[in-house]
């Protein structure tokens, strides 16, 4: 099927208002890299469509401030595109600068640049920010999440920042996102099953000596365990979680559920 | 203020907040309708601003319609795989919108008072294309089907609705 250039040309304003259907839209964003003056159209036609929406402002839920400003500093920003960006290609926000949600297929090392990590950390940080909203009771609390939360936010913040993801042997999932720069790791779980009372699960960092203490996991809400920091991290160290009574023990009483090598 | 996002300076992005989450809430809100649904999105959109703040290239058009056609895409992206999801189940087409929920807009009266003056402007046939386009989320195909007119209209009467919008509100890009 073949569109004529001047039908394609008449899209401008259904292109701006994001009217077309996706076969199309990505067959006039082909035709905008090539056609000067239908992108200065669309230009001046997205600044319209912005007044329209700037016409559409509500106050939004007074929450919403405080979850989206606490997330952003857990959130890793994109670098500047550079100078080798073909010129017409970042005129407008497109899908390709959206996150794309990882694919889940068992154990996997993943570099920072990789979508997936950006859903681990946007994860990550919705955890914390669940913490912020329905935990915190006092301010003494919240300076401490505060605390945490900032060394956290360093981690996730790292310019080498690795994710790895695995399956825990009870069921869930065990993240870990882990700076070998700072010698930290920030580790959280979803899905994994609730223990009864009198047990808890500790996390471990084990290294060629006995293995570490590296705190335990707080009790998950709505399946989520809010992040926690391991310190002393070091390339070929494994970190591990086991199930133990309650208040944590000095070395390790049972099988780990999850064994995760750190990257050499 | 956005080159200040994109170097990690968090009262830059307050301030972008402050500014700009009322509009690209009522934005998604006047797609989506559904409150929670809408919340949802427009926090992902913010946080999407924070994130790719170092893309924004002020040469290439305002901070407010970098971030617009971000939350204007995110949330008619949702509408269409909803609606695709709903196809497929049981073939029906989405519900007609309704008139402007002037009632619910707290700011920003004299943007308001321009667009709704300048859409006076229009022919009925270009006011009716570019609202159902851009609030109400469709396909040109489908605000064609909707206002039972060809395509190849809907496609023209939305161009030269917009084209006429531009110069009633002087936007100078």
């Amino acid at each position: 099927m073949s569109v004529q250039r001047h039908e394609l040309h008449t899209l401008t304003g259904s292109y701006a208002l994001d009217a077309l259907a996706s076969p199309e839209r990505a067959a006039f964003e082909k035709h905008l890299d090539r056609c000067d003056t239908c992108a200065d159209e669309v230009r001046g036609l997205r600044e319209t469509a912005a007044r329209l929406a700037m016409a559409t402002a509500i106050a939004p839920p007074r929450e919403m401030r405080q979850r989206v400003l606490a997330a952003a500093p857990l959130t890793r920003q994109l670098p500047p595109p550079g100078r080798n960006l073909l010129p017409g290609r970042n005129l407008l926000p497109g899908r390709n600068l959206l996150p794309r949600p990882g694919r889940r297929d068992g154990p996997r090392r993943v570099r920072p640049s990789q979508a997936g990590v950006t859903a681990a950390i946007l994860a990550l940080a919705a955890a914390v920010v669940f913490l912020f909203v329905t935990q915190v009771a006092t301010q003494h609390q919240l300076r401490q999440v505060q605390a945490s939360s900032r060394a956290i936010a360093a981690v996730l913040a790292a310019p080498d920042a690795r994710v790895e993801s695995m399956t825990a042997s009870v069921g869930g999932t065990v993240t870990a996102v882990m700076s070998l720069t700072r010698h930290e790791a920030v580790i959280s779980s979803a899905g994994v099953p609730a223990l009864p009372g009198g047990k808890v699960y500790q996390l471990w960092v084990m290294g060629p000596a006995a293995p570490r203490s590296a705190g335990l996991l707080p009790a998950s809400r709505a399946g989520i365990t809010v992040p926690v920091l391991a310190e002393g991290v070091r390339p070929g160290d494994r970190l591990g979680i086991s199930v133990e009574p309650a208040g944590g023990t000095a070395r390790p009483t049972t099988a780990p559920v999850v064994v995760m090598p750190v990257p050499a | 203020m956005l080159a200040g996002v994109a170097r990690g300076d968090h009262e830059a992005f307050e301030a972008v907040y402050d500014q700009l989450a009322g509009p690209v809430y009522g934005l998604v809100r006047k797609v989506l309708r559904d409150p929670a649904q809408s919340e949802e999105i427009a926090q992902e959109v913010l946080l999407e601003v924070w994130r790719t703040a170092s893309r924004f290239d002020p040469d290439r058009g305002s901070a407010a319609a970098w971030v617009m056609t971000i939350a204007h895409r995110r949330a008619v992206d949702r509408v269409r795989s909803e609606a695709a999801a709903a196809l497929r189940e049981q073939k029906v087409l989405p519900g007609p919108v309704t008139g402007e929920d002037v009632a619910e807009l707290v700011e920003t009266a004299l943007d308001r008072q321009r667009v709704r003056r300048c859409l006076g402007t229009l022919t009925t046939l270009q006011a009716e294309s570019v609202k159902l386009a851009y609030y109400g989320g469709y396909t040109y195909a489908q605000v064609a089907e909707l206002l039972g007119v060809a395509l190849g209209t809907v496609k023209t009467r939305i161009r030269d609705g917009l084209i006429r919008m531009r110069d009633c509100m002087e936007v100078t890009w």
